[in-house]
C-alpha cells in the first residue's frame, strides 16, 4: 500500500508549507463545534491526522502526542487531532489516551480532501481490513473506503503551514520533539 | 486525492462533457484531463469512457461518484461553517421527526449549532415517515429521525443513532408504579392508550403476544396521550427517550422489550446549509447512549 500510495505522486498532493491550510469547523469528540480560527486566536495549531482507533501505529502516536502536550504548549502551541471515524470513535480514542487536547471528527473526510491527505485504500489493504473484521462504512458513516495518510501540520497564527510531516508509510510518524522545535521557531519570529 | 481532482470529477459527472466542464471550473481542457486522469490513476481504474460522441460514467465512476460527492460537500461544508460562524450568514436548520421520536436525544447539537451560529432558526416537524421523506425529497426538511423500520429510497443516507424502547408511562400514584418494570402481563387489565403518531408500540406488543389488549386509540401527539394519562384514561407506551414530568412517571417496559433503531436520515448528494450540515456532523460524530 505504502508505495502504491507514494507512486501515485500522493505526496505532492499535500498541503505544503508557506500555503494555507483549509478553513474548518468539526464536531469535537464531546460533541461541541470547533472551529480552527478560534483555536488559532491563542497562538499556532499543531493539526494530526489519525487513521482511526483501531490502528495501533496511531495510538503510539497520540501517547506520544499527550504526553507531550505541556511542552507543545509551553512552545506556544495547541493541538488539535482528526479522525474519520463517527459514532462516538473520536471520544473513544480521546478517553484511552486521557487526551487533553481536542479529538476532531472529520466527519466523510472533508478537511483531509481538503488539506489533499486523504486516498482510498487499495483493494488488496481493504481485503485484509475486511478479513480483520474493521468495518469502515460502519466506522466512517460512508461506503468511500477512504483514509487520511497520518501527517501532521503545524500552523503559523495566519493558518499557514509552517511545517509538516507527511510519509507515505503509515509507520512513520512527526516525531514530537520536531513539532515543538517547529513551534519554537515559529515563537521566535 | 485532491480537491480540485475531485471538484472536477463531481462537475463532469453533471455535464459529461470535458469542455464544458473545464469551463465551469475556469481551468484549461489540458489542466482538466490530467486531474482526472490523476484521479483515475488512484482510484484504480477509468471513471469516465471517452468516446467521440459519448461522454459516460463507467462502473467505478458510478460507484465512486456518490462518495466522492459526499466527501466534497464534507469539504465545503467545513469551510462554508467556519464562514458563517465569522460572518454571521443567515441559516436554518428543518428537522424532521417521525412518529413518537422526540427531541431530547438531540438538542444538544441543535444548542451548539445555535452557539455556532446565533441567527440560524430552528423548526422542527412531527410526521410520519412517508411525509418526512418527501418533504427531504422536495427540499422542504434537512434531515429527519426516522425508525429504521419505515421504507425508506436508496436516495436516503441513514445513520445509525440510538435504540429506543417503550416506557409505559402512568399516574405516580398508579399501582404498576410500585414495579421496577412493566410487562405485557401487567396490562392485560388495563386500558393502553395508542396513538399512530406516537411510536406504534402497543400495536408492536399485541403482534408480538398475541394478547388481547384493551386498546384506546386517540389521534394525537405525545402531549395529548400525557394529558390522557393524567386524567385517568389508561397507560401509554412511549419512547423512553421523552421527558415524563410528575404526576406521570414511566417505568420500563420488560417483558417483552419493544426496540427501535432510530436512524438520521438525509437526502442524498444534496449539499445542506451550514446550520443543516453542522447538525449532521454533530450527530454523526457522537455516540447516544
Amino acid at each position: 500500500m505504502v508505495q502504491q500510495v507514494a507512486s501515485h505522486g500522493f505526496l505532492e498532493q499535500v498541503v505544503r508549507e508557506g500555503a494555507m491550510f483549509p478553513d474548518f469547523m468539526l464536531p469535537s469528540a464531546e460533541g461541541r463545534l470547533v472551529s480552527l480560527d478560534s483555536q488559532l486566536a491563542r497562538g499556532p495549531v499543531v493539526v494530526s491526522f489519525f487513521r482511526g482507533e483501531w490502528c495501533p501505529f496511531c495510538r503510539i502516536m497520540l501517547a506520544a502526542l499527550a504526553e507531550e502536550l505541556p511542552r507543545i504548549e509551553a512552545a506556544g502551541g495547541s493541538l488539535l487531532a482528526l479522525t474519520p471515524e463517527t459514532g462516538g470513535l473520536a471520544l473513544t480514542m480521546k478517553t484511552f489516551h486521557n487526551a487533553r487536547f481536542d479529538v476532531l471528527c472529520d466527519v466523510d473526510f472533508g478537511v483531509g480532501l481538503a488539506a489533499g491527505a486523504v486516498f482510498r485504500v487499495p483493494k488488496l489493504y481493504r481485503a485484509r481490513c475486511e478479513a480483520a473484521g474493521l468495518n469502515f462504512p460502519e466506522r466512517h458513516g460512508n461506503s468511500a473506503w477512504c483514509i487520511p495518510v497520518p501527517a501532521t501540520f503545524v500552523l503559523d497564527r495566519d493558518g499557514r503551514v509552517a511545517w509538516r510531516f507527511v510519509d507515505a508509510d503509515f509507520s512513520h510518524r512527526a516525531e514530537p520533539a520536531d513539532i515543538i522545535a517547529a513551534l519554537r521557531q515559529l515563537g521566535a519570529q | 486525492m485532491e480537491l480540485s481532482q475531485v471538484r472536477y470529477f463531481a462537475t463532469l459527472c453533471k455535464t459529461l462533457n470535458f469542455t464544458r466542464a473545464a469551463e465551469q471550473c475556469n481551468v484549461t481542457q489540458p489542466a482538466f484531463t490530467r486531474a482526472i486522469q490523476r484521479l483515475e490513476d488512484e482510484l484504480g481504474g477509468p471513471l469516465i469512457f471517452r468516446e467521440r460522441n459519448l461522454t459516460q460514467l463507467t462502473e467505478l465512476g458510478r460507484a465512486m461518484r456518490p462518495h466522492l460527492e459526499a466527501m466534497l460537500d464534507a469539504a465545503d461544508a467545513a469551510t462554508a461553517l467556519a464562514a458563517a460562524k465569522r460572518q454571521h450568514t443567515p441559516s436554518s436548520l428543518k428537522i424532521g421527526l417521525g412518529p413518537g421520536i422526540g427531541a431530547a436525544a438531540v438538542a444538544d447539537a441543535v444548542k451548539e449549532v445555535l452557539k455556532a451560529l446565533p441567527d440560524a432558526k430552528i423548526h422542527f416537524e412531527e410526521s410520519g415517515p412517508a411525509a418526512l421523506i418527501e418533504a427531504m425529497l422536495t427540499d422542504m426538511l434537512d434531515c429527519a429521525l426516522l425508525a429504521d423500520d419505515c421504507d425508506m429510497p436508496d436516495r436516503l443516507n441513514r445513520w445509525p443513532l440510538y435504540t429506543d424502547r417503550a416506557v409505559a408511562v402512568l399516574p405516580a400514584d398508579h399501582q404498576l408504579a410500585a414495579r421496577n418494570a412493566v410487562t405485557a402481563r401487567d396490562l392485560l387489565e388495563e386500558t393502553i392508550i395508542v396513538s399512530d403518531r406516537c411510536g406504534g408500540f402497543a400495536a408492536q406488543l399485541a403482534s408480538i403476544t398475541g394478547f388481547s389488549l384493551r386498546l384506546q386509540s386517540c389521534n394525537g401527539a405525545a402531549a395529548q396521550m400525557l394529558d390522557l394519562v393524567a386524567a385517568g384514561l389508561g397507560v401509554a407506551l412511549l419512547s423512553d427517550r421523552l421527558r415524563i414530568a410528575a404526576p406521570l412517571t414511566s417505568r420500563i417496559f420488560g417483558e417483552p422489550e419493544l426496540p427501535r433503531r432510530i436512524m438520521l436520515t438525509a437526502v442524498a448528494g444534496r449539499p445542506l446549509n451550514p446550520a443543516a450540515a453542522s447538525f449532521v456532523k454533530l450527530c454523526r460524530a457522537r455516540a447516544f447512549h
